[in-house]
């Protein structure tokens, strides 16, 4: 049974009191939700949360032998899982939505084809040894903009995670236990985050960023802009939808920059915070 | 990686002897095929599609159907030959859904869907050469194949392919130069100047972007140029095929000419 | 006067006149050993005050049809003679076009795909579609059933619903004390409002969103102070 699309009431209460630049969740147009990221026990298992959508990563690592076409680099796997939302998805079973598709290659270009983990320093030893990196995210809830949230969730994961330390002698490849040695954060070339950004068919209404489920259904078009806090954009992507103005485009591209620095900034101040409190007294 | 050819050399000339804002050769070719309603290939150097239109009809699957508009279905299919490299694509395949997802969201909005209610528009998209330009050339010719049929559009759908080499803006990529350097597909609607879309992967600087992007629109708007001339040329051979009424506007094969020319100016 | 109960709990109700509500399961089976009566949820147990009803009340999202309920639909399909409404439970519902007020043969209600509906449940059974009705069988009148036009819809838990429809809860007469306002609650988990402003409107769904208890589980003071910031 297909969802039904929101109703015609639902329909115009949004329409209207977006004309008037009110949301249903008391935000501004350009007002992304709070992400609120939990840690687990271990490192590397991340919970990201944008209002009730909810999104888990994790990150495993294991040794490998690399493939003889690249010998120096290491090699990643993202992996996702859907169930619980594809319940409410509109394909038949088996098939992978139109959303499905989109949020697995909008992920897969921006963390793996912007470069975010630098390959080579996962190798050990060249030819024999590399570190082989397993992202898995599970998609926990959807209440809008699963795509940022699943963005943000495993780029954080990434940098929340680290290998254990490897010490190589001759052919010899010892790793040492975290009790050991302290283990090694992952070589992180830059840090990309995603920004969804939903445009409606009225031109009167402002475009509104990360929307929530029904802006969503009812938009008319979605824009995603990931970028890093340095000002390079890694993936744009607008992908039919209503027609905009070339200069629309750039306003929000400038947009994304501003709000990328400011969650890069919230990120950073997590990530430091969940480290100070793992820090143990050796006495 | 490394680029082992050089994108661009000293005397500014790309690796196929273009120059920077230079398009490649692109021909048109709108003649029947086999039973479809309407049908395009668009050639973009060497990058070929075959685009066939079927519809407006009654959908296969009744679930399908919606009640206030037509249904626009859309699917890809990659020849094994097409690439340098034989491989097969299967239908499942992410980056071929992807594409098919794309299409059909840009031509949704353009193609005046709520005339046809409970029906369905069959768009049948054939790669049968790749060379860069993968996406642009699908959606012009898609864009010919519904114009071809018949169907009410609001506007051409005009796409350009671009890319950066360092600071050098590039239009209309090769494959080469598409595997190295940061690309963009900008697909344009050329009356309102409206972009419908947008696509960049790889990483690329803020202001290096609006640069490209800039330049995209309006390489979309020589495009145009050269589509409504196909589709005017195509018509006035039909009419004068019929032997009926004056051709339209007096243009000829010759405006074909005119339309190389000024790409090339540009 | 309740307990907390798992399932599979006996419960100790004898009555003559006995009925059970949602939640409870008699056992047929007398040669079995076990209490007779046996919870099926979790959640409190409740009992009227002579003992003769007795139900558990818990919490949950899906609906389940039960007959004489008001539920809010979204009309999905027009059949015929009737409508298909998505009324949030397993199976569309189907609502006669006969079954409203003063509806004739000749003179029927022109609705919509994408209306939304009050209406009542007048057949909940499990081998078959559950039927809605949008008067009252006896009288013909629409005793306010009918379809809900402006206002916006909000979707809430079973629990809160049943929480609003109960006179003595505390958030609609509060909001009701700022600014006039319109509301029906469906047993669905589905809350129709309407007020003169949208900032109005936005603000009676975040109260409702805050007050769910299977959300934010805000209390009276709590929404007094959110109410505050919201500016209404």
């Amino acid at each position: 049974m297909r969802p039904p699309s929101p109703s015609i009431p639902e329909k115009e209460f949004l329409v209207a009191s977006l004309k008037e630049s009110l949301r249903l969740d008391g935000r501004l147009p350009l007002e992304t939700r709070t992400p609120i990221l939990t840690f687990g026990p271990e490192l590397g298992w991340v919970e990201c949360a944008l209002g009730k959508t909810r999104v888990v990563a994790e990150v495993e690592g294991k040794m490998v032998k690399p493939t003889p076409e690249r010998p120096f680099e290491g090699s990643s796997r993202y992996t996702r899982r859907y169930r619980p939302w594809r319940r409410a998805s509109t394909s038949p079973v088996g098939r992978a939505s139109d959303e499905e598709v989109t949020i697995t290659r909008m992920l897969d270009k921006v963390l793996r084809r912007s470069d975010a983990v630098d390959k080579e320093s996962l190798c050990i030893l060249a030819g024999q040894r590399v570190w082989h990196l397993r992202l898995t995210l599970h998609f926990l809830s959807d209440a809008g903009n699963m795509l940022d949230c699943a963005c943000l969730a495993g780029i954080v994961a990434l940098k929340h995670f680290r290998r254990p330390d490897v010490e190589v002698i001759g052919d010899e490849v010892t790793v040492h236990e975290p009790t050991e040695r302290a283990p090694i954060p992952l070589a992180i070339h830059h840090t990309p985050f995603c920004f969804t950004f939903a445009f409606f068919p009225d031109p009167s209404i402002p475009p509104v960023i990360d929307p929530s489920q029904l802006e969503q259904r009812l938009s008319a078009g979605l824009l995603s802009v990931a970028l890093n806090a340095q000002r390079e954009l890694c993936v744009v992507q607008k992908l039919g939808g209503v027609p905009l103005d070339p200069d629309d485009v750039l306003k929000i591209v400038s947009v994304a920059v501003q709000k990328a620095k400011e969650l890069n900034n919230v990120v950073d101040a997590r990530l430091r915070e969940d480290w100070e409190a793992r820090k143990v007294e050796v006495t | 990686m490394g680029s082992r050819v050089e994108i661009l050399n000293d005397g500014g000339f790309r690796s196929d002897g273009r120059r920077q804002f230079e398009l490649r050769d692109m021909t048109i070719d709108l003649s029947q095929q086999g039973q479809a309603d309407g049908c395009a290939v668009v050639t973009h150097g060497l990058t070929q599609v075959l685009v066939s239109v079927f519809g407006p009809r009654e959908a296969k699957m009744r679930s399908q159907t919606m009640h206030d508009r037509a249904n626009i279905s859309v699917e890809v299919n990659v020849a094994a030959f097409s690439t340098g490299e034989r491989r097969k694509r299967t239908r499942g395949d992410k980056r071929i859904l992807e594409l098919a997802a794309t299409i059909k969201s840009t031509f949704e909005p353009v193609v005046q869907t709520n005339l046809y209610p409970r029906s369905q528009i069959d768009v049948y998209v054939q790669v049968l050469q790749q060379d860069g330009g993968l996406l642009q050339a699908c959606i012009n010719a898609t864009t010919l194949a519904l114009v071809n049929a018949g169907i009410p559009l609001l506007d051409f759908v005009c796409a350009v392919s671009g890319g950066v080499h360092s600071t050098s803006p590039l239009l209309d990529l090769t494959l080469l130069e598409e595997n190295d350097i940061p690309n963009v597909t900008v697909a344009m609607m050329p009356k309102t100047g409206k972009v419908t879309l947008v696509t960049m992967e790889t990483r690329l600087h803020v202001d290096r972007f609006e640069e490209i992007f800039r330049l995209a629109g309006d390489a979309g708007k020589v495009i145009h140029g050269e589509m409504k001339n196909a589709v005017r040329s195509r018509t006035s051979a039909l009419v004068a095929a019929m032997g009926s009424g004056p051709r339209v506007g007096g243009v000829d094969v010759a405006a074909d000419k005119d339309g190389d020319d000024r790409m090339n100016e540009y | 006067m309740s307990a907390t109960v798992l399932p599979g709990t006996g419960v100790p109700a004898q009555r003559v006149n006995l009925k059970l509500g949602p939640g409870l399961l008699q056992n047929r089976d007398a040669n079995e050993a076990g209490p007779s009566i046996i919870t099926t949820r979790a959640g409190t147990l409740n009992h009227s005050a002579n003992g003769s009803r007795w139900w558990v009340e818990s919490n949950s999202r899906r609906y389940v049809p039960a007959p004489q309920e008001s539920v809010i639909g979204v009309i999905v399909q027009r059949v015929g003679e009737g409508y298909r409404v998505d009324i949030g439970s397993a199976h569309y519902a189907s609502l006669d076009s006969l079954a409203f007020e003063g509806a004739t043969k000749r003179n029927k209600p022109n609705l919509k795909v994408g209306s939304l509906v009050y209406a009542r449940v007048s057949l909940a059974h499990k081998d078959m579609e559950p039927e809605l009705e949008c008067f009252d069988a006896q009288t013909r009148k629409s005793e306010g059933f009918g379809e809900l036009k402006g206002g916006f819809l909000v979707k809430c838990s079973l629990k809160m619903c049943r929480d609003l429809l109960d006179p003595k809860h505390f958030l609609l007469p509060l909001l009701g004390a700022r600014f006039p306002l319109e509301a029906a609650v469906g047993m669905n988990g589905r809350v129709w409002v309407s007020a003169k402003e949208p900032r109005q409107i936005i603000a009676i769904s975040r109260c409702i969103e805050a007050v769910d208890p299977d959300g934010g589980g805000l209390d009276e003071a709590g929404v007094k102070a959110l109410l505050g910031t919201l500016d209404v």
